[in-house]
């Protein structure tokens, strides 16, 4: 419990700092630049880490599916549908509605146990916590901010 | 309208995103599903850089080194997202990682850090982080 908590905290920081990286390249090179160095770059870290704690285990791929060898390309939509979004609606509500999505599927994938995982059974209490947090999403978003700073997550 | 489904989209590939790399990780190991993951969206990513023609790129060495290396963060990013998920559910997960992101932006935007524009923290911001812990609390408790 408190290990996925620090783990999900840890997480988010990361991704803020990430996310105003991200934003500074991609004011300059363009976002499918900035998109392929992003990935580039976090495989490279990856397999540098797993080398360090795996050793040549990290090449023994256990349970392979043909899918897998696909996932990548979620990364690529999530860029595509981002920027798109942003430039029709701006960062400040396509974000806010990002945000939203992401946390609705989120419910309904730990109540639907979908691709194996570990079903959450959906409760009341679950789907008022996550109204809650949506409204705190919109009140942070839209409450009196500038809109050029707003920093745009990516990935 | 267009724009909003996107923005929907988006969204919801981002939580796919966390529970695919969740599922592969069980069958082949976290690092491995980081590595593998990140390598095809990068080849997919480097593939449409090359279509669309885009000669911005030419300017990422006008980018600081530090701003650069961002990416890099994306290997203990998708560990953590992945041990958390498995831990504790991707609903509170990813609650979780949205109020950390937004309070560390909210942070550093208003202190300025590197080179944003220094912006003040208002009340409305306070409430809404205030209302996603809240959020939290009711979904654990």
């Amino acid at each position: 419990m408190i290990l996925g908590l620090s783990l999900a905290l840890i997480a988010g920081s990361l991704l803020s700092l990430q996310n105003i990286f991200n934003n500074k390249v991609n004011e300059r090179a363009g976002s499918w630049a900035t998109t392929t160095l992003v990935l580039g770059l976090g495989f490279l870290a990856s397999l540098t880490i797993g080398l360090i704690f795996e050793g040549k285990h990290l090449f023994i791929l256990g349970k392979m599916e043909p899918w897998y060898w696909f996932s990548g390309l979620i990364g690529v939509g999530v860029v595509v549908c981002l920027v798109q979004g942003m430039k029709l609606l701006g960062p400040t509500y396509a974000i806010a509605i990002a945000l939203t999505s992401q946390l609705g599927f989120a419910l309904l994938w730990d109540s639907l146990g979908w691709l194996g995982l570990d079903k959450v059974p959906f409760s009341f209490k679950q789907l008022i916590g996550v109204l809650v947090i949506v409204s705190g999403i919109f009140v942070f978003k839209l409450g009196g901010r500038s809109e050029s700073q707003e920093p745009a997550k990516m990935t | 309208m267009r724009g909003s489904l996107f923005a929907f989209l988006g969204g919801a590939f981002i939580t796919l995103q966390g529970v695919a790399n969740t599922r592969i990780s069980r069958d082949i190991g976290t690092w491995q599903a980081a590595t593998i993951t990140q390598l095809t969206g990068f080849i997919m990513a480097l593939i449409i850089l090359m279509f669309v023609r885009d000669r911005k790129w030419k300017r990422l060495n006008q980018v600081k080194p530090l701003y650069l290396t961002g990416g890099a963060l994306g290997a203990v990013i998708i560990f953590s997202n992945v041990t958390a998920i498995q831990r504790i559910g991707v609903t509170l997960s990813i609650s979780i990682i949205l109020i950390a992101q937004l309070s560390l932006t909210f942070f550093i935007d208003s202190k300025g850090w590197f080179g944003l524009v220094k912006q003040k923290m208002k009340l409305p911001q306070f409430i809404g982080l205030g209302l996603m812990i809240a959020g939290v609390v009711i979904l654990r408790f």
